[in-house]
């Protein structure tokens, strides 16, 4: 089917698949078609080849990632109502400040000081299991470890941590006016309410945490303001509770299916790095990310008009045929690998430093501790949704037990904050 | 033999550091700032592999 101008017409509609088998199949449909239009979901660009979904993730100036609607979040296409994403959700250059207050907390010599952390929470989670010998391991482990250590970094107390994780997962996973999501939004005001005390909390008490850091900065040379505050604070959870996890689960899930690779990991550690790298290509957490076009423009032959709607596919680009060879297959020492699973250009994740640390910690302890663990291919629970975040709500695994670590879940926390200190 | 970086195409990805660390280097945000640098005897295969890792192409090899 042809729009009248040329343009290819497809029918996706992003919502429609409900298991990554099928989403990956309706992407995969997309192939030797980089640009289209679709019609669903209010009409809106569909960009899955990896030279456009690169090109229009740099152009930020053409494709924006701000809001058009101020209560309307622009970065998905569902229309769902979120607070503004800062700095996501703000071009240049208000931008700019935000972002690097983020940077410099999320450095990559930032993320190796939380390396201790995500060890210790990866050790304590296998801890409480590895005598049992079974585990469910999206809610034992991959789960909270990466919640862990990002709302302790942040300096949030422990109770506040599985509930804000189950707001910002299920708000990414449902559509916009599903029950699940709308059970979502009534715990994302929980957690708004709870950012708003601890920012508040923070304002004259600089208690060495990251929401000090942030309740402190300093914006174009003047003070953050507690509204900003509260936003930054926001985006930094959510960003880093529901991705990694769902990262973990596909690698986990990859390796159970795929015994030459994980025997591969255990014997060939050299082979991290560019594993990890392939996991992200392969396995995308943000699978989907929308823009807005600001100015009529002629882009890869397609007319857009100022306005459209954008959705790009970090998916669809890592799986790209003309940019990666082999595409369909998992390539454990594939290099280069310029995958776009965090992005490009300036809203590249700020936060993929810190996600590698975690994976990395995360998926290394379970292979050293738990090297035989089994899933329950019949118990396997997906998210229902891939639209833009994917997952699984279930994983349940056999193993050999084993023994619990000796300086495991009996070890003191030691707060980042201490180290951060001595950094100073 | 030179890197090039072009510094404003740098977003931060830092993956010629973690591929290269010998090569390149970071900022305090994770960048990478420095345009030119010489690439010392011994590293030349490493750095192309650091310039090979950049998604946003913006490393450049002069042998």
């Amino acid at each position: 089917m042809e729009h009248s101008s040329g343009v290819p017409v497809v029918d996706f509609d992003v919502f429609a698949s409900h298991t990554l088998a099928d989403n990956d199949a309706a992407w995969k449909q997309l192939r030797g078609c980089p640009v289209a239009w679709t019609p669903h979901n209010g009409g809106h660009w569909v960009l899955s080849g990896y030279e456009v979904v690169a090109q229009a993730f740099r152009d930020w100036e053409t494709f924006s990632s701000a809001r058009t609607d101020p209560e309307v979040s622009s970065i998905t296409i569902s229309g769902a109502r979120l607070p503004l994403l800062v700095p996501e959700e703000l071009d240049p250059p208000e931008w700019h400040g935000y972002r690097r207050v983020l940077a410099a907390m999320l450095s990559p010599q930032a993320a190796e000081r939380l390396r201790p952390r995500a060890r210790y929470w990866s050790r304590r989670c296998i801890d409480a299991v590895i005598e049992t010998g079974r585990c469910e391991l999206v809610s034992e482990l991959i789960f909270p470890v990466p919640a862990s250590v990002t709302l302790e970094w942040l300096g949030f107390p422990e109770s506040d941590w599985p509930g804000f994780s189950h707001a910002f997962h299920d708000a990414a996973a449902y559509p916009h006016g599903s029950p699940e999501y709308k059970a979502a939004a009534r715990a994302t005001v929980e957690v708004l309410r709870r950012v708003t005390e601890e920012v508040a909390a923070r304002w004259d008490d600089d208690r060495g945490d990251g929401l000090s850091t942030i309740t402190h900065a300093e914006i174009d040379g003047a003070r953050i303001s507690q509204e900003m505050a509260e936003r930054l604070v926001f985006m930094t959870i959510g960003g880093g509770v529901d991705t990694t996890s769902a990262l973990a689960s596909a690698a986990l899930l990859h390796l159970h299916r795929h015994p030459g690779d994980r025997a591969r990991l255990l014997t060939e550690p050299d082979l991290w790095d560019s594993a990890t790298e392939e996991f992200l290509r392969v396995y995308p957490p943000a699978r989907t990310h929308a823009r807005t076009v600001t100015r009529d423009v002629e882009f890869a032959g397609c007319p857009m008009k100022a306005g459209d709607r954008v959705l790009l596919s970090e998916l669809a680009a890592g799986r790209d045929p003309e940019a990666f060879p082999s595409a369909d297959e998992f390539v454990i020492d594939r290099f280069p690998n310029r995958h776009l699973a965090f992005g490009a250009g300036i809203h590249r994740c700020p936060g993929s430093h810190l996600a590698r640390v975690t994976f990395r910690e995360l998926l290394g302890e379970v292979l050293e501790r738990i090297p035989d663990y089994r899933i329950v291919d019949a118990d396997v629970v997906e998210y229902p949704n891939w639209s833009m975040i994917g997952g699984w709500a279930r994983l349940p695994a056999e193993f050999t037990p084993g023994r619990r670590s000796e300086a495991g879940a009996g070890e003191e926390p030691r707060r980042d904050s201490e180290e951060n200190e001595e950094e100073r | 033999m030179r890197v090039h970086v072009d510094v404003d195409k740098c977003t931060g990805h830092a993956r010629c550091w973690s591929v290269a660390p010998e090569v390149y280097e970071l900022d305090d945000l994770g960048y990478n700032v420095t345009p030119v640098k010489d690439v010392p005897s011994g590293l030349e295969e490493l750095a192309r592999k650091g310039a090979l890792a950049c998604p946003e192409r913006a490393i450049t090899i002069e042998e």
